[in-house]
C-alpha cells in the first residue's frame, strides 16, 4: 500500500500547487512544462532501469506522438482526449522498427535510437503533405477547457499530473512484478537468464513499447498545449536530453526521482537562475549536473531521503576497480 | 515523509516569492530570443524596440508613455508561451518576437489572453492564416519574394536556380520566388539542402553542369552563404548574379567575409553606410548610434517599425482603452510611411504593401540596387566574386 | 555525368578526411575507457576557436598555430579527464552525463566569449581552389585536411600498435585488472588517451575553421557525427575509422549530387543503422557486440 500512499501524497502536492497558483497562468504553465519533461523522464528511466537500455533519442517517440495526435485532431477531427492515447499507440508502433537494434548494448543502442530520431525528423520534413513539412502544423486543437468549469490551464495541469501519476504507478507495478524481477536479473547477465528460460527479447521489446507509448502520449499532450509543431521542435534533441538529465539528477533508479528531478531542474532554471544570470543561465544547469554526478551520482532523491534506511532494492552499482 | 513534505513546501514558497512581479500602466510586453541560436537577431530587434519607446516617450513629452518589459524566450516555443503568460496580466499589448516558430505559439497565447501582438519578426505565410483578430505584422516573405522577382526582371534573367535550406522560412520563401518567377516564364530549378550541409561543392557542381542558370538564389542563413559562395568561387559557374536573402547583405558579412561577398546581392532594408532620407529615419539612426554605439541593422529596423506602429495606435485609442478589440480596430486604421516603406494592415493582420529591397556588396559598402525608387546606386555586373 | 560522379566521389573523400580527424580522438577515448566523451565535439570546437583567435587576433597562420592551440585544448582535456576519473560507480552512464554537463558549460562559455556569430578562416591561401584535371575541384584547405587526416590515421595506428604507451592503452582497454597485475598504471594510460584525443581535436578544429564555418552550437553535432562513425567502423581498427569516414562522406556527396542534398543526413544515419543491424561489430570491428 506504499503505492497508494505515494499516489495520495502526489495528488495532495499537486492539488496544493493548483490551489496556490490557479490564477497565475505563467506558473501553472511552468509546472505543465516541467511535468511533461517529468513524464518523458519517467518513460526514459523505465527503459533504462527495467529494460537495461539507455536511449539518447527519446525525442523519436515524443515527435511521433506529437505529430500523430496533431494530425488526428486537426485533419481527422478526432477529439483531443481520444487523439492523445491513440498517438501513444502510434508511437509504440513506430518503436517496432527499432526491434532489430534491441540486441545491441550500451552506447550502441543509445546512439541507434538517436539515429532513428534524426531519420524521423528528416522524414517529417519531407512528408509535407501529411506533416506540413518544414512549416509544420499551426493551430493544433487545444486541451479542451471548460471541463467542470475549470480554465484550460487547470485542465491541462490536471491532465498532465494524472498522466504522470498513472505512469509512475504503472512503472512501479511492473518493477515489482515477476517481469520486473526477470528484467533486473537480465541486467546482470542476459546469458544466464535466457538459459533459465526467461524470454529476454520479448521482455525487452515490451519495455521498449511501453516506454515509447508513454513518451508518445506526453509528446501528444505537449502538441495540444503549445498548439504548434515543426520537425525541428517535435524531434528536438532537447526532448531526449532534458528528460535524461532530469532523471539522472533526481535519481533514475527510483520512481519518484525523475519526477523530482524534472520539476527541480525546470523550475529552478526558469524561476531562479534565469533571473539571476539572464544571459547564461544554462551554464548553471551544466554545473549543477556535473556537481550532482560527482558528489551524488544516485541523484537528488537519495539526498532528501537519506534519513531513511538505505536498503535499496536495486543493489546493482557497478564499481570500477582502482 | 515529514521531511519530504517540508522540503516540498519550502521549495514551493521560494518559487512563489520569485514569481512576484509588479504591475505598471501602459505597459508593453516584449519576448525575444536573447540567448540561444537566435540571440544576435533577438538582441538587435530588442534594441530597435527600445529606441522606438524612447523616441515615442520623448515626442509625447509626458502626455502618454510606454514602458517595456522584456523576457528572454531562449529561442524555445514553450518558453515564448511562458513569457507571454508571465507578462500578460501586467501589460496592455505585445511586440517583438522573432521566428515563426516562436511567434506562432506566442501570439496564439496572447490572443487567448486578450492582448494585441504586433511583430516584425515572423515572415512565413501560415502565420497570418490563423484568423487571429489581434495579430499584426509589418513584413512578410511575400515582400522578400517580390524583391527577388523585381531583381530577376531588372536584370532580364531567364533561368534561375534556387538553393534553399529545408527550414520553414527559407523553403517557404523559395517556393514563393519560384511561383512568381514562373509567372513570367523564367526557367526555375529547385535544390533543397539540409541545414547541416558544410560542403556545397557537389550541389553547386550539379547546378553548374546541369542547370546553367543566369542567376542563383540562395535561401538560407549566414553559414549557408559562406559555404555556397566558397564552393562557387572554386567551381566558378558562369552566372550573372548571386543573390541571397536573410542576413547576407549586412555590414557584418562585409566585414567578416569581405572578399567572398564582393558583388553578391542580398535582401536588405538599408544601405551601408545607412542613408536615412526622412526625419524619422535620421532621428532613429542618431538615437540608435548614441545609445548603442553602432548603426542599426535590418533587424533593429523591423523591431523599431513594428513597435512604432503599436505605440502610435496605443496613443490614439479612444479613452485609453487598450483592450484587444479597441486596439485592433485602431491598428487597422494604420496608414503610415515608415523606414520599411508603406505600412497598412489588412483583415489578416498582414502588411500587403511591404516590398523588401536588394543591396549589393560593393567594396566596403552595401548599395541598394532594387527597386528603382529605393536605389542608392548602380548594380555592378557580373554579380559574383570570381 | 561522369564529371558529376567523379566530383562527388572526390568531395566525399575530402569531407571523409575531416570526419576522420574528428572521429579518431573520440574513438581512442571510447576504445580505451569505454566512455562516450560527449564534450569531444566541444574540444574540437575549442581547437577551431583557438585557430580563429590565432588568425584574427594574433595574426598567426591558423595551421602554424596548432601547437599553441594544442596547449589550450590539452589543458581543457586534462580538466575533463580529472573530473571523469573521479567517477566511482556506473562509469558508462555517469561519465556520459558528466561529459554532457561539461558540454553544456563549454557551449555556453563559447557563446558568452565569442558570441553566436559564425567564424571562418579568410586566409586567401587556404581558400584558393585546387583543380585537378579540369573536373576535380577542392580548396587548398581541404587538400591540407586530406593530408592531415591520412597522416593522423597512420601515426595513430603506428603508435597504438608499436609504441609502449600505445600498447599500454590497448592492454588497459582490453582488460584493466590484468594490465594492473602486469604493472601498468591504467590511469596514466587513460590520461594519455585523453591527451592524444585533444591533439587530434586541435588539428580537427583547425580543419573545420579553414574548410567550413564554426559557431558555438556546433559542438554536440560534431560529437554525434564522430560517434556514429566510431560505431560504424567498429572498435579495434584505426584504418577502419578512416575508411568508415570516407564511406559516410562519399554517401553524403552522392546523395547530394544524385538525389537531394536535403536527404544527406538521412543517408548517413540510414547507412549507420543498416550496418548496426546487419553487422553489430561495425564494418571493421574486432569483437562481437551482441547480447
Amino acid at each position: 500500500m506504499k503505492t497508494l500512499l505515494g499516489v495520495l501524497c502526489a495528488v495532495l502536492a499537486a492539488a496544493s500547487v493548483a490551489a496556490i497558483f490557479h490564477t497565475n497562468g505563467y506558473i501553472l504553465g511552468l509546472f505543465v512544462a516541467a511535468l511533461t519533461i517529468a513524464g518523458v523522464a519517467l518513460a526514459w528511466a523505465l527503459l533504462g532501469n527495467l529494460g537495461g537500455m539507455i536511449s539518447l533519442g527519446h525525442a523519436a517517440f515524443f515527435g511521433v506522438g506529437g505529430y500523430a495526435s496533431a494530425i488526428l485532431a486537426k485533419s481527422a477531427g478526432w477529439p483531443v482526449l481520444l487523439a492523445i492515447p491513440s498517438a501513444g499507440v502510434v508511437a509504440a508502433m513506430a518503436s517496432l522498427v527499432m526491434l532489430p537494434i534491441l540486441r545491441l548494448r550500451g552506447a550502441y543502442f543509445a546512439l541507434a535510437v538517436l539515429a532513428y530520431a534524426e531519420v524521423f525528423r528528416i522524414l517529417a520534413t519531407e512528408a509535407s503533405g501529411l506533416t506540413g513539412g518544414a512549416a509544420g502544423l499551426l493551430s493544433i486543437p487545444r486541451i479542451p477547457s471548460g471541463v467542470f468549469g475549470l480554465s484550460d490551464g487547470i485542465v491541462a495541469y490536471s491532465l498532465v499530473v494524472g498522466l504522470v501519476v498513472l505512469l509512475a504507478v504503472c512503472y512501479d507495478r511492473v518493477r515489482r512484478s515477476y517481469s520486473g524481477l526477470a528484467l533486473r536479473a537480465m541486467q546482470d547477465s542476459e546469458a544466464a537468464t535466457s538459459v533459465l528460460g526467461v524470454p529476454v527479447f520479448r521482455l525487452k521489446a515490451t519495455m521498449l513499447l511501453l516506454s515509447a507509448f508513454a513518451t508518445g502520449v506526453f509528446g501528444a499532450f505537449n502538441a495540444h498545449v503549445i498548439g504548434f509543431l515543426q520537425p525541428d521542435y517535435a524531434f528536438s534533441g532537447d526532448w531526449s536530453i532534458l528528460p535524461m538529465v532530469a532523471a539522472i539528477f533526481g535519481g533514475y533508479r527510483t520512481v519518484t526521482g525523475p519526477i523530482v528531478g524534472a520539476i527541480a531542474i525546470y523550475l529552478l532554471d526558469q524561476l531562479v537562475f534565469k533571473n539571476l544570470v539572464p544571459q547564461g543561465h544554462q551554464i548553471v544547469l551544466g554545473i549543477l549536473l556535473c556537481a550532482m554526478i560527482l558528489f551524488s551520482p544516485r541523484g537528488l532523491v537519495p539526498i532528501i531521503t537519506r534519513g531513511r534506511s538505505a536498503v535499496s532494492k536495486d543493489k546493482d552499482a557497478r564499481h570500477v576497480a582502482a | 515523509m515529514k521531511r519530504r513534505l517540508a522540503f516540498a513546501v519550502a521549495a514551493l514558497a521560494t518559487m512563489f516569492w520569485a514569481a512576484q512581479s509588479s504591475a505598471k500602466e501602459f505597459n508593453v510586453g516584449v519576448h525575444m530570443p536573447l540567448t540561444g541560436g537566435l540571440a544576435r537577431v533577438g538582441i538587435s530587434m530588442w534594441q530597435g524596440i527600445q529606441i522606438a519607446a524612447n523616441l515615442f516617450n520623448d515626442a509625447e513629452g509626458g502626455h502618454n508613455s510606454v514602458k517595456l518589459s522584456i523576457v528572454d524566450d531562449e529561442s524555445n516555443p514553450a518558453k515564448a508561451v511562458a513569457a507571454v503568460e508571465q507578462m500578460a496580466p501586467n501589460v496592455d499589448a505585445f511586440t517583438g518576437g522573432f521566428g515563426s516558430n516562436l511567434v506562432g505559439p506566442a501570439s496564439e497565447t496572447a490572443d487567448r489572453l486578450g492582448k494585441a501582438y504586433v511583430t516584425g519578426g515572423a515572415v512565413a505565410d501560415e502565420i497570418v492564416a490563423r484568423g487571429l483578430k489581434g495579430f499584426f505584422r509589418v513584413n512578410n516573405n511575400q515582400g522578400y519574394a517580390k524583391a527577388i522577382d523585381g531583381l530577376t526582371t531588372d536584370l532580364g534573367v531567364k533561368s534561375l536556380s534556387i538553393l534553399y535550406s529545408t527550414k520553414d522560412a527559407t523553403s517557404n520563401l523559395a517556393q514563393q520566388v519560384a511561383a512568381l518567377a514562373k509567372k513570367h516564364s523564367v526557367n526555375v530549378t529547385m535544390h533543397p539542402f539540409d541545414s547541416n550541409t558544410s560542403d556545397f561543392k557537389p550541389l553547386v557542381n550539379k547546378i553548374k553542369l546541369q542547370d546553367h542558370p543566369q542567376m542563383i538564389m540562395m535561401s538560407g542563413y549566414e553559414n549557408d552563404y559562406v559555404g555556397i559562395l566558397r564552393a562557387a568561387q572554386i567551381l566558378k559557374p558562369d552566372v550573372k548574379m548571386m543573390v541571397g536573402v536573410y542576413g547576407l547583405a549586412t555590414e557584418q558579412m562585409n566585414k567578416d567575409f569581405h572578399d567572398l561577398v564582393q558583388n553578391v546581392a542580398g535582401t536588405a532594408v538599408l544601405s551601408y553606410p545607412p542613408i536615412f532620407k526622412t526625419d524619422d529615419g535620421k532621428k532613429f539612426a542618431e538615437s540608435f548610434k548614441a545609445k548603442f554605439g553602432k548603426y542599426p541593422d535590418y533587424n533593429a529596423v523591423y523591431g523599431y517599425v513594428a513597435a512604432q506602429m503599436l505605440f502610435a495606435a496605443l496613443a490614439k485609442v479612444p479613452n485609453g482603452d487598450a483592450s484587444l478589440a479597441s486596439l485592433a480596430a485602431e491598428l487597422r486604421k494604420t496608414d503610415a510611411e515608415t523606414l520599411l516603406g508603406h505600412v497598412r494592415f489588412d483583415e489578416r493582420g498582414d502588411n500587403p504593401d511591404f516590398i523588401q529591397r536588394i543591396a549589393q556588396h560593393q567594396g566596403d559598402q552595401l548599395v541598394l540596387i532594387s527597386p528603382a525608387n529605393a536605389a542608392t546606386g548602380q548594380v555592378k555586373l557580373p554579380g559574383r566574386s570570381w | 555525368m561522369r564529371d558529376l560522379l567523379l566530383q562527388a566521389l572526390f568531395s566525399g573523400v575530402l569531407v571523409g578526411a575531416y570526419y576522420t580527424l574528428i572521429t579518431l580522438g573520440l574513438a581512442i577515448v571510447f576504445g580505451a575507457m569505454k566512455i562516450i566523451n560527449v564534450v569531444h565535439g566541444d574540444l574540437v570546437l575549442l581547437g577551431g576557436f583557438m585557430a580563429y583567435v590565432a588568425e584574427q587576433k594574433l595574426h598567426i597562420n591558423p595551421v602554424l598555430a596548432i601547437p599553441l592551440s594544442a596547449i589550450v585544448v590539452c589543458i581543457a582535456a586534462f580538466v575533463v579527464y580529472l573530473l571523469v576519473s573521479r567517477i566511482r560507480e556506473d562509469r558508462e552512464l555517469n561519465s556520459l552525463m558528466l561529459t554532457f554537463g561539461l558540454a553544456i558549460i563549454f557551449g555556453n562559455l563559447y557563446l558568452i566569449v565569442f558570441s553566436a556569430d559564425i567564424r571562418s578562416s579568410n586566409n586567401a591561401w587556404f581558400q584558393q581552389g585546387v583543380v585537378i584535371g579540369d573536373f576535380l575541384y577542392s580548396s587548398r584547405a581541404q587538400i591540407c585536411t586530406l593530408v592531415g587526416g591520412i597522416a593522423a590515421t597512420v601515426l595513430v595506428w603506428l603508435w597504438l600498435s608499436r609504441s609502449r604507451y600505445g600498447i599500454a592503452i590497448r592492454a588497459v582497454s582490453s582488460n584493466r585488472e590484468a594490465a594492473m597485475l602486469m604493472g601498468m598504471n591504467p590511469r596514466s594510460a587513460e590520461l594519455l588517451s585523453f591527451l592524444i584525443a585533444a591533439l587530434l581535436a586541435t588539428v580537427a578544429g583547425a580543419a573545420v575553421y579553414t574548410t567550413a564555418v564554426i559557431q558555438p552550437t556546433l559542438g554536440y553535432d560534431i560529437t554525434i557525427k564522430a560517434f556514429v562513425i566510431t560505431v560504424l567502423a567498429g572498435l579495434g581498427s584505426v584504418p577502419g575509422i578512416m575508411l568508415a569516414s570516407m564511406l559516410i562522406g562519399i554517401a553524403e556527396a552522392l546523395t547530394a549530387t544524385f538525389a537531394s542534398s536535403a536527404l544527406q543526413d538521412l543517408i548517413g544515419f540510414g547507412l549507420f543503422l543498416v550496418v548496426l543491424v546487419v553487422r553489430p561489430a561495425g564494418l571493421f570491428g574486432a569483437s562481437g557486440r551482441e547480447a
